[in-house]
């Protein structure tokens, strides 16, 4: 996973660069989701790995699946990644596209997981409890989960509010423990 | 031990009042790797160099590595549990051990956590592993003695408060047993001793253990074990936790002295977590800082400085130095000194004591080798009584080893040469000593003046220990005042050394031995 990253790191920053160069944030950002949703398809997957496929046949069919969605530096990215032998470091290429986008519009992700649905209110009130603490603007995606029993699970990038009952249920099991 | 349903209740009601329940912001990551105690996290942005990391099950690491896109962690004991794609939090604080003065007399592990069944420590401070040793405007010259109440070393080698003196030898020379008598020699001297057992067997430290509190040295002394069967993480930190509970000693005015036993075993495990982390190895395959990691240890001995104390303690302890004296201890490998951690250790440290095998089975013991083994700075700091009567004894040895070589080609020897043979064999039989049996200053004294004398020249070098130990006990019956006298002057005054030497014509006219 780490190594991944590294790798796909540059070729992120090219991306980006040259997005922003041409003013097209938005369609590379749809250009690598599309890419990265057929590369992680499983017969697509399968085809990617498979030793006996040659590079110019990969290239033909990978372009053939995205069809006219991909514009020219998009087809050029393809054949980059075929040529160096790298297609399956997309699904990292794109999420890394993501971030520096997401980086340059001031905005963060946030994850926030609850056990049971939250009103509008709550989570209107929530992301902009968020947003102070970040200073920054906040996209939250929320879920459902009853695992956690109660209160609320909060995941911004690497960091993690964790207010669920589970999680302090199993401190204090440790407290006891000790 | 059994707990009353009342206890239990007790101890359970003072943990839920330590208990917290707020939810607070920790940066987390994913493990993706476990590999032999090393631990690839995946995330963790924020994390500090040598930060604890929380994984699940209150299991601990410390991050060594920093990359960009993962985090090397070593685990700090088991790692069975961790798996991959398990959460590793970052807690923010960098790895500390409990100090204080409720750890003497106790056994812990590397991370000061008791192992000896005696119940909790309940120690009112922690601190750090890792601390920049003193800078030369905190330090003082070594100019006090730490008695190590072995003859040859104190005579020989002696050192100070604040030195660092490696004993280095083969396996099976005796070089745990010079560090155990230098910490039983220290009982009421108002030395704190620590003594750091890393990679040995458990059963070689339960042994060491058992010696102490026989001696009753366990009353001053912290024992900090990292056993050949706990991780190499732990055999790798437990120096440096030994050395910050001997630093709060140092750093209140106090004094302590440290025995690492040994530093060899810490850097092969070094060695094991720089390999499996990935680092390029280099000489024997140690990493590049394997110099680092014993001299910036080596380096937190030191004495303090009055200025020091005063503002450490904040105007508590004034006009005290503190001092804390270290006898790391190096194992070679037939008597290989020339390998990589022998020849970094002996020239970080202010001298050594050489155990030589061949001296071991001759039974010479302590099998130390007076021509190669030095002090660079425990002359100063020597007694007065010791200084003045034992440096002879040096001279004697080197002269007798030189006369010893030449001797054997020739038959017929004059008598000036016979003579100093003979006291040279006279002098090689008084150095030797018996473990646990450490001598005080004025016994000591008592001892090299009578040889200097020239009390031993008709004594048959058989008999010679005999005569020594029969002179102590006469004097220490009949004489018991003169002995007194030297032993809290720590050296010879006024008529001191005529009423000696009369005592042991006294003791040559009077009694057999």
């Amino acid at each position: 996973m780490a190594e991944i990253s590294t790798i796909a790191r540059p070729y992120a920053v090219a991306a980006y660069n040259l997005a922003k160069e041409k003013n097209a944030l938005a369609s590379w950002s749809d250009m690598l989701g599309l890419m990265s949703a057929v590369a992680t398809n499983d017969d697509m997957h399968a085809y990617i790995n498979d030793p006996k496929v040659i590079d110019s046949d990969l290239e033909a069919t990978f372009l053939k699946v995205c069809g006219d969605k991909l514009n020219e530096h998009g087809q050029n990215l393809v054949k980059v990644l075929v040529e160096y032998n790298r297609m399956t470091i997309i699904p990292a290429i794109a999420s890394a596209y993501e971030a520096l986008k997401a980086q340059d519009e001031g905005v963060l992700e946030a994850q926030v997981i609850s056990a049971t649905k939250l009103s509008s209110k709550e989570s209107g009130d929530l992301v902009k409890k968020l947003e102070a603490k970040f200073s920054k603007k906040i996209e939250a995606t929320f879920s459902e989960d009853k695992e956690i029993l109660g209160g609320v699970k909060i995941i911004v990038g690497d960091t993690v509010i964790d207010a669920s009952i589970k999680s302090q249920l199993q401190s204090l099991a440790y407290t006891l423990s000790a | 031990m059994q707990l009353s349903t009342s206890e239990i209740s007790e101890l359970i009601k003072s943990r839920l009042d330590d208990f917290s329940t707020s939810a607070e912001a920790r940066t987390q990551g994913t493990v993706i790797s476990v590999t032999d105690g090393i631990v690839r996290i995946h995330g963790l942005s924020n994390v500090m160099a040598n930060e604890m990391i929380e994984f699940p099950g209150n299991t601990y690491g410390l991050a060594l590595n920093l990359e960009r896109d993962s985090v090397g962690a070593v685990v700090l004991g088991d790692y069975e549990h961790i798996t991959e794609g398990d959460i590793a939090k970052c807690t923010g604080r960098i790895l500390e051990v409990p100090v204080g003065p409720e750890l003497i007399g106790r056994v812990v592990n590397a991370l000061g956590a008791p192992i000896d069944g005696k119940g909790p420590i309940n120690a009112k401070e922690t601190d750090k592993i890792e601390k920049v040793a003193p800078g030369v405007i905190d330090r003082k010259s070594v100019s006090q003695p730490v008695q190590t109440g072995l003859k040859s070393v104190d005579s020989m080698v002696p050192v100070g408060r604040g030195q660092r003196e490696l004993i280095i030898g083969d396996r099976q020379t005796g070089k745990t047993a010079v560090a155990v008598d230098a910490i039983i020699n220290q009982k009421g001297q108002n030395m704190t001793c620590i003594y750091v057992a890393i990679g040995q067997k458990a059963s070689t430290i339960a042994n060491v253990v058992r010696k102490l509190e026989e001696n009753g040295a366990m009353e001053y002394t912290i024992v900090v074990a990292a056993t050949a069967s706990d991780s190499a993480a732990l055999q790798f930190l437990a120096p440096y936790a030994g050395c910050t509970m001997g630093e709060y000693f140092r750093d209140r005015g106090e004094d302590s002295l440290i025995v690492y036993d040994d530093l060899t075993k810490q850097a092969i495990a070094y060695r094991q977590i720089s390999l499996l982390l990935r680092r390029p190895p280099g000489r024997e395959a140690y990493p590049g800082d394997v110099f680092y990691i014993h001299s910036r240890l080596l380096e937190r001995a030191a004495r303090v400085n009055e200025v020091y104390v005063e503002k450490f303690t904040n105007g508590k302890v004034k006009g005290k130095t503190g001092s804390m004296t270290a006898l790391p201890i190096i194992e070679t490998a037939a008597g290989d000194v020339s390998a990589f951690v022998p020849t970094n250790v002996i020239s970080i440290t202010d001298g050594q004591i050489f155990l030589e095998t061949d001296l071991f089975n001759a039974g010479i013991r302590p099998a130390i080798n007076a021509g190669i083994s030095v002090s660079r700075v425990g002359g100063a700091a020597q007694t007065k009584l010791i200084k003045k009567l034992g440096g002879g004894v040096r001279l004697a040895l080197a002269q007798y080893r030189e006369l010893a070589a030449f001797a054997q080609f020739a038959s017929d020897l004059d008598e000036a040469t016979r003579q100093q043979l003979d006291r040279g064999r006279m002098f090689t039989e008084l150095m030797k000593q018996a473990q646990y049996a450490p001598l005080s200053v004025s016994n000591m004294g008592l001892t090299l003046l009578a040889a200097n004398k020239g009390y031993f020249d008709d004594v048959p070098t058989d008999k010679v220990l005999a005569f020594e130990s029969a002179l102590h006990g006469f004097m220490g019956s009949k004489y018991k005042d003169l002995m007194d006298k030297v032993e809290k002057n720590k050296a010879l005054a006024g008529d001191d050394e005529k009423d000696l030497e009369a005592a042991i014509k006294d003791f040559k006219a009077t009694n057999a031995y």
